[in-house]
């Protein structure tokens, strides 16, 4: 809470359309220690009275990883030292994203309680969800570790630039979130499409199929963000650079993101209580 | 110099009816012309209805009026989280409004876990976290309970526990929604001493209740609140005795 706080009543015409956003957005960030708080809290919640507590996603995913690996590998006739590793760092970078994306609906739901009470800006709850999600996510990596010994992976200096890559798709799930939150919370059923959405989108970008298997399917990869998204964690990971295509869709996705998610902010934050 | 000034503050919640929040819906409209995000058919609760009121600094204000005459609703006007749908508020000063408690109370986590989340939840930096553990000790008596989660306590010790870390903070402006029953007597009389403490260093209170003698014992002045608009504010007697002349 701010020494003086002025809350005026939405004006009909506003000067600067995303000030509001913008406010919220930079305050929200910069309050980590709250928001990293609470998603650790969020983990330790979950997790607390289970043996192997957050592991579960690790073995899970590993599961998940070496039987469609084997199984797909066979169905597309590819060589299972190249294919597993490639559905399995498609498949961690996805299940982020995926997460972060579905997440997103319930974020401002979820935190009612606190909504209702404490003024805070809204950025705060996304960044909970996503620091929550980045710390599960940081237990499927540790996946990379097996499978690179297992079929001698070789690493470079150019297997860091997955590092830089990851870091953009985190700061890309913040503004999805942020207006996936917004929307969601006015328009419930938004949460199905999302879901339906994400379900579709997992079998159409190549990550459980290798894009050479389609000789014509350039395309379907190109104009799909999420291919870029992933390119730029799996592609180094694989010792190839993502082309430079990816990093300019995902970069100029977060430019006009987060102008969408400073509008969706201002334009929210004065209802967005009276909608929970 | 804390300070409260509303003028004509209105909220209108809307009601969403089922199918209302829907994107369908909201399509819909759009195909037949309707604006896009209006409320159109929605039920509309005029929880607030232009509201005036300035408070200045050293007052304490309480808030009468039946249930929902929009008590908790101005509180949550004040405290920042209820944007005025017209009208304007402004607040001056560290507002701490407790209207519940054991927010952020996660049952998994320790009691010190629980003090450190809470804690920053209600605005307190690391520094003042630790200060206020010793504290918190002290005043909740708890030992090493602190120690283990907090779904082992019984109501009673939640209650101490979330009560002493609401109450870490020393707020310019305290708002509270009815007084907090704690516990078992002995602690009871503890608490009370510390909400006094709390209540007497504050610059501004609000506080809603439906005991006349809470409102003659801290306040000063009566806002009576009748179906979201002020009815009467002012001196005690007067307003207490309009009120209940009324009921």
């Amino acid at each position: 809470m701010t020494q003086a706080a002025v809350h005026q009543a939405p004006q009909p015409i506003l000067h600067r359309p995303s000030a509001s956003g913008v406010r919220d957005l930079v305050a929200g960030m910069a309050n980590w220690r709250l928001w990293s708080m609470l998603g650790w809290n969020d983990i330790y919640q979950r997790y607390r009275r289970s043996a192997f507590g957050p592991f579960w996603i690790t073995i899970s995913m590993a599961i998940f990883v070496v039987l469609l690996g084997v199984i797909y590998s066979k169905l597309f006739h590819q060589e299972l030292a190249v294919f597993l590793p490639y559905i399995a760092m498609g498949l961690i970078t996805w299940g982020f994203i995926a997460g972060t994306t579905k997440d997103a609906c319930s974020q401002f739901i979820e935190n009612a309680g606190i909504i209702r009470q404490i003024r805070l800006p809204y950025t705060i709850y996304a960044m909970r969800m996503i620091w929550r999600s980045f710390i599960v996510f940081l237990h499927t990596v540790v996946l990379i570790v097996p499978i690179a010994i297992f079929f001698h992976m070789e690493f470079g200096w150019g297997t860091l630039l997955a590092i830089p890559g990851m870091l953009l798709v985190v700061l890309n799930q913040v503004w999805v979130a942020i207006v996936i939150g917004t929307l969601a919370t006015r328009f419930r059923d938004f949460t199905e499409l999302v879901a339906t959405g994400l379900q579709i989108s997992m079998f159409v970008t190549p990550i459980m199929w290798p894009l050479g298997a389609i000789p014509d399917a350039r395309f379907i990869a190109d104009i799909n963000p999420f291919y870029h998204l992933i390119e730029l964690v799996r592609a180094p990971l694989l010792g190839s650079a993502a082309e430079p295509l990816s990093w300019i869709v995902v970069l100029v996705m977060c430019v006009v993101g987060y102008g969408l998610a400073a509008m969706a902010l201002t334009r929210a934050s004065p209802r967005l209580v009276y909608w929970l | 110099m804390a300070s409260i000034s509303l003028s004509s503050a209105s909220v209108e919640i809307p009601v969403f009816a089922v199918g209302n929040n829907s994107l369908k819906t909201a399509l819909l409209r759009k195909a037949v012309g309707g604006k896009f995000g209006q409320v159109g058919t929605n039920l509309i609760i005029n929880a607030l209805n232009d509201v005036s009121i300035e408070v200045r600094d050293g007052e304490r204000v309480g808030l009468i009026g039946q249930n929902g005459a929009g008590k908790t609703t101005l509180l949550r006007v004040l405290a920042g989280v209820y944007p005025p749908t017209s009208g304007s508020v402004q607040v001056v000063g560290r507002v701490s409004p407790m209207f519940d408690i054991s927010l952020g109370m996660s049952p998994d986590a320790t009691g010190i876990e629980n003090i450190r989340v809470c804690g920053a939840l209600w605005g307190l930096s690391r520094a003042e976290v630790d200060a206020g553990i010793d504290d918190i000790f002290e005043f909740t008596e708890l030992g090493d309970y602190l120690k283990i989660p907090v779904r082992t306590y019984s109501a009673g010790m939640l209650l101490r526990l979330s009560f002493a870390i609401a109450t870490l903070r020393q707020p310019e402006i305290l708002l509270l929604d009815e007084i907090i029953g704690v516990g078992d007597a002995s602690f009871m009389a503890k608490a009370k001493a510390r909400l006094e403490k709390i209540v007497s260093r504050a610059q501004i209170l609000v506080v809603s209740s439906h005991s006349d003698s809470i409102i003659r014992d801290l306040c000063e002045k009566v806002i009576w609140l009748d179906k979201g608009s002020v009815a009467a504010f002012g001196a005690v007697e007067d307003v207490l005795a309009a009120y209940n002349a009324s009921v």
